[in-house]
């Protein structure tokens, strides 16, 4: 979709579909790692996180994704790139809204709805 | 306190900005972009992807203590703004420009992030301090 615009290589658009399921996924997944009730507390918490595979899929999608994100950086101007990257904001609280049931007010739409369009228009535009 | 507040959310803007700044160094001496293990050594073969990570660890840590007591929204929306001074930063370092689309697409996105950050102020009523 994006490739319309000329700028934004197929390569591009790839690494930066790429970064945005790595940083949502990997939110989730420490989400999904801290927010379990059974885990108890102090050393014993981190234990039962080490034990499970939540925690390491986080760390495994952080990782990829530092790589992923400098190979995106490479290929555009910064300037761009980091308006780009502002759309993992919108994809975290999304997935929130659908993965844990989390309320999107109306606040929360207006912001989602401007940051997307932001993007758009640097997308395009270049 | 204020100023507490205040040094902490430029010290955090500061570690981000250092942070994309050796990003975008760091994949520029490693071009051209493969999927290779040669790639991935030169990413780490010079010196600024060194930057990035003290750029990610300070700001890990600026975060977390800013978030033992100042108050969500202006936190999340003071890590989430250093497109400015990154967008200001590029133009210097590396000539880029400032085109009509970014610079709109720049005040929508930090519009949004401004309604987001008074969103979640809504949503956590600070605590009443302790005597």
């Amino acid at each position: 979709m994006m490739s319309v615009a000329g700028s934004i290589s197929p390569l591009v658009a790839g690494l930066w579909l790429l970064n945005i399921v790595l940083d949502t996924g990997g939110q989730l997944a420490f989400k999904a790692a801290a927010g379990d009730e059974a885990a108890g507390d102090g050393l014993a918490r981190w234990k039962h996180m080490a034990s499970r595979p939540w925690l390491w899929l986080g760390v495994a999608s952080y990782v990829i994704e530092f790589l992923v994100w400098i190979a995106f950086l490479s290929l555009v101007p910064l300037s761009e790139g980091v308006l780009l990257g502002s759309i993992n904001i919108v994809a975290i609280m999304v997935a929130g809204r659908f993965l844990f049931g989390e309320k999107l007010t109306r606040l929360r739409v207006a912001g989602i709805l401007l940051v997307t369009l932001g993007v758009v228009i640097v997308g395009v535009g270049g | 306190m204020k100023r507490f507040y205040l040094f902490g959310f430029l010290l955090l803007m500061g570690f981000d900005t250092l942070a994309q700044i050796s990003f975008k160094y760091a994949g520029t001496q490693a071009l051209p972009v493969a999927a290779s293990i040669e790639w991935v050594l030169r990413v780490f073969g010079q010196p600024w992807v060194y930057g990035a990570v003290i750029g990610y660890i300070g700001a890990f840590f600026t975060w977390m203590a800013l978030l033992k007591h100042a108050p969500i929204g202006p936190a999340f929306a003071a890590s989430h703004l250093e497109v400015v001074s990154v967008m200001l930063l590029s133009v210097w370092l590396f000539d880029e420009h400032l085109t009509l689309p970014r610079v709109i697409g720049a005040v929508a996105i930090i519009a949004g992030i401004v309604c987001l950050g008074m969103a979640e102020s809504r949503e956590h009523v600070p605590e009443p301090a302790e005597a």
